[in-house]
């Protein structure tokens, strides 16, 4: 049960063509890759989420949801005017280089002048993305925000609260079905896998693995690109050190020892790692996603010279989705940007920034990949964990509830 | 001296202001300020207290109180407390010595106003932009740091900005001024002639200060300390810039913002608890501060 051996190949493979579900259904083979598998697994997760959801003030009515995809809508030209009598659009949480963000939502904009675009808080958490959904539940300002990307966790969880309005793209039936909600409240958008991105100005000798990083001379240099408390990349580095020690897929807990042997060896920074504080070197070895790690490499160009290490003995492969407010506003506009995202431009838009799009499988088989992005793609040999829903679920609240316990407050 | 000293004391209480039988319209001029205090000092505090006491449900509760007893959180404030002290011990000291130095060290006079007018900046350039000076002097790659490595001294990693003493050192930034502000009136407040009575006395230096200067100034620094003490204690900006809101929250202003800025550990009744913890503290701190400053000013009026 806990990791298999893949390359980053082969994951982008059995993630997409084959096995699906290998991120929803199984830890384990791609033949357990069945699309009966996902609804199954689905209320796993949301059964898990209820208790939270229930404790929480209850929610105006949402509007009703509008029509589930393009035909219902009578075509694209009649989405793009249905969105311009919107004028507007809120996103929230993208940070332009997070994921090739900032180049997908100029792409978009420049299709789409006519919508003034409402990027709120880019350095928001998912939690903090699903939280602004209930706090603007009703209100029509330009602070609602239409759409979210965040982790998978919060897919089933959310629908289960009422939080999102389902609506299938254009493209729906070329994103593998484990990696969407079968109504279409959620579909996956890219994943990655957890590394180290180094600042080599900084740190010569670059840390090849997890155990690498207790060592001395990382004192007061490693940090987490996020609060452990909350966001997703975040505790899904704890969870992808646990896997390099000793734990697995289903058992989180020794990601939690490893970190509070790093706090105790006094290495771990109490600083949330972003491009900024690697480049300044306050943060010289932080754990992110490949993706943005590499994006991250290839626009600082040299200054720092920055190394992304796939740990060698394992690593955290991680999915996020994309969902419609069940809240929004402005609806038509978030459609709007759900096909742009879903199209073959805007997936290729992601996997520019080495995050692998739903529809990776699919745009290969079609040869839509320029041979040039897919020679740029990262290649690794490393075992990379991928976990089913429920998997993610667990591991999700043993981390974020045991973080303050057993890593404490106080980091040294 | 002794003597002395008891006639100061007994000196008699200014004359009570005059009183007039009408009300005074000048009231109306303090109106909108009351009404600033009332609408953002009392109104959130009282209703952080009130907060305390209720769960989500808004029914009454103790439970966040109760929850405040938890590993993380006491040793939070402990953090929180014992950089606070250390900062306003440090600062307070250095402040001290500063501001001894150009009131009645005999300094030019263009030293003392130049100081002067400094700390008033400095006291005040907290925040973002503190923590950013400090990262780009003293941080991994900060121009000290690259500078003293080139003399083959490396602060790194026996130093970190991130840890107690690299905080505590950002916040000393701006104490000393603070303290330097707070103590130069105080210190002219020591008239020349209690010196020049103690010298014809026959005291010596030493025993003019400890006899007579420090007990009349010991009110006004410790109070002042006190008042140092609360300046760090509720410090939020410069720990949140420098940590980039600080995954590891653990100073206790950090830890608040985490449980209200929603993250998956969102509690906003611990976080209200968490801020009462701090106005208890706070409100011990402030009372301190004004009635050591009430006894110093005996001897400054």
């Amino acid at each position: 049960m806990s990791t298999q051996i893949v390359t980053r190949r082969r994951f982008l493979k059995i993630t997409t063509a084959a096995g699906f579900s290998a991120l929803v259904a199984a830890c384990g083979a791609p033949s357990a890759a069945t699309p009966t598998s996902a609804p199954a697994a689905a209320p796993t997760a949301a059964a898990a989420a209820a208790p939270t959801a229930a404790a929480m003030a209850p929610l105006p009515a949402a509007p009703a949801a509008g029509p589930i995809d393009l035909k219902a809508i009578g075509g694209l030209d009649a989405l793009v005017e249905a969105a311009k009598k919107e004028g507007e659009l809120s996103t929230i949480a993208l940070p332009n280089d997070w994921a090739n963000y900032g180049e997908v939502k100029k792409a978009f904009l420049a299709k789409y002048p006519f919508l003034k675009h409402n990027d709120l808080n880019p350095d928001a958490s998912s939690a903090q993305e699903i939280e602004a959904i209930k706090a603007n539940a009703g209100n029509t300002g330009p602070q609602n925000p239409d759409v979210v990307d965040v982790a998978f966790v919060f897919g089933d969880s959310s629908k289960k609260e009422g939080l999102f309005q389902p609506y299938k793209v254009a493209t729906w039936d070329s994103i593998p079905a484990s990696l969407k909600d079968p109504d279409g409240h959620w579909y996956a958008d890219y994943y990655g896998v957890m590394a180290f991105e180094v600042n080599t100005a900084v740190v010569k000798n670059v840390p090849q693995d997890w155990a690498d990083l207790l060592k001395p001379e990382y004192k007061g240099q490693i940090a987490l690109a996020g609060d452990p408390t909350g966001s997703g990349q975040a505790i899904n580095a704890v969870w992808a050190a646990a896997l390099g020690n000793g734990g697995s897929l289903d058992d989180a807990a020794p990601g939690l020892a490893f970190f509070k042997k790093l706090n105790d060896a006094g290495n771990l920074l109490p600083v949330i790692a972003k491009p900024a504080t690697i480049a300044k070197g306050e943060t010289p070895i932080a754990l992110r996603w490949d993706y943005n790690a590499l994006a991250n490499r290839d626009q600082s160009a040299g200054n720092p010279e920055i190394a992304v290490i796939i740990p060698k003995s394992g690593s955290l492969a991680g999915v996020y989705i994309q969902a419609i407010s069940a809240y929004s506003p402005r609806p038509h506009a978030a459609r709007l940007w759900m096909e742009f995202l879903y199209s073959d431009e805007g997936q290729l838009l992601w996997l520019k920034g080495y995050a692998s799009p739903a529809r990776f499988d699919d745009l290969k088989a079609r040869n839509a990949i320029p041979a040039d992005l897919l020679a740029k793609l990262p290649k690794t040999d490393v075992k990379v964990g991928i976990p089913n829903a429920a998997q993610i679920d667990t591991a999700n609240n043993a981390i974020k509830t045991g973080w303050p316990t057993v890593v404490g407050a106080t980091v040294k | 001296m002794a003597q002395l000293v008891r006639t100061e004391t007994s000196q008699p209480a200014p004359p009570p202001a005059r009183r007039s039988l009408r009300p005074s319209w000048a009231w109306i001029g303090v109106l909108p300020f009351f009404g600033f205090v009332a609408a953002f000092l009392f109104y959130p505090a009282l209703s952080i207290v009130v907060q305390t006491f209720f769960d989500r449900e808004r029914r009454p509760t103790l439970q966040n109180l109760l929850d405040l007893n938890q590993p993380f959180i006491i040793s939070s404030y402990v953090y929180t407390i014992e950089l606070s002290a250390v900062t306003a011990v440090v600062g307070g000291l250095l402040g001290f010595l500063l501001a001894y130095a150009v009131t009645i060290g005999r300094l030019p006079g263009w030293v003392r106003s130049s100081l002067l007018t400094f700390s008033g900046v400095a006291s005040n350039f907290a925040g973002v932009p503190l923590a950013f000076a400090f990262i780009a002097t003293l941080g991994q790659l900060g121009l000290v740091t690259q500078a003293l490595k080139s003399l083959g001294i490396s602060l790194y990693p026996s130093f970190s900005l991130y840890s107690f003493w690299g905080l505590a050192i950002t916040y000393i930034y701006f104490q000393i001024p603070l303290m330097v502000l707070i103590m130069a009136p105080a210190l002219d407040g020591l008239r020349p002639e209690w010196r020049e009575a103690a010298e014809n006395l026959g005291a010596s230096g030493w025993q003019y200060w400890r006899q007579i200067a420090l007990p009349i100034l010991l009110p006004s620094i410790l109070g002042t300390t006190a008042l140092l003490f609360g300046n760090a204690f509720g410090a939020h900006a410069t720990a949140f810039a420098l940590t980039g809101g600080g995954s590891q929250g653990n100073v206790v202003t950090i830890l608040i913002g985490a449980q209200l800025s929603s993250d998956a550990l969102a509690n906003p009744g611990l976080g209200n608890a968490l801020a009462f913890g701090m106005i208890v503290i706070m409100t011990a701190t402030i009372g301190l501060y004004t009635w050591l400053r009430r006894r110093s000013e005996r001897w400054i009026q």
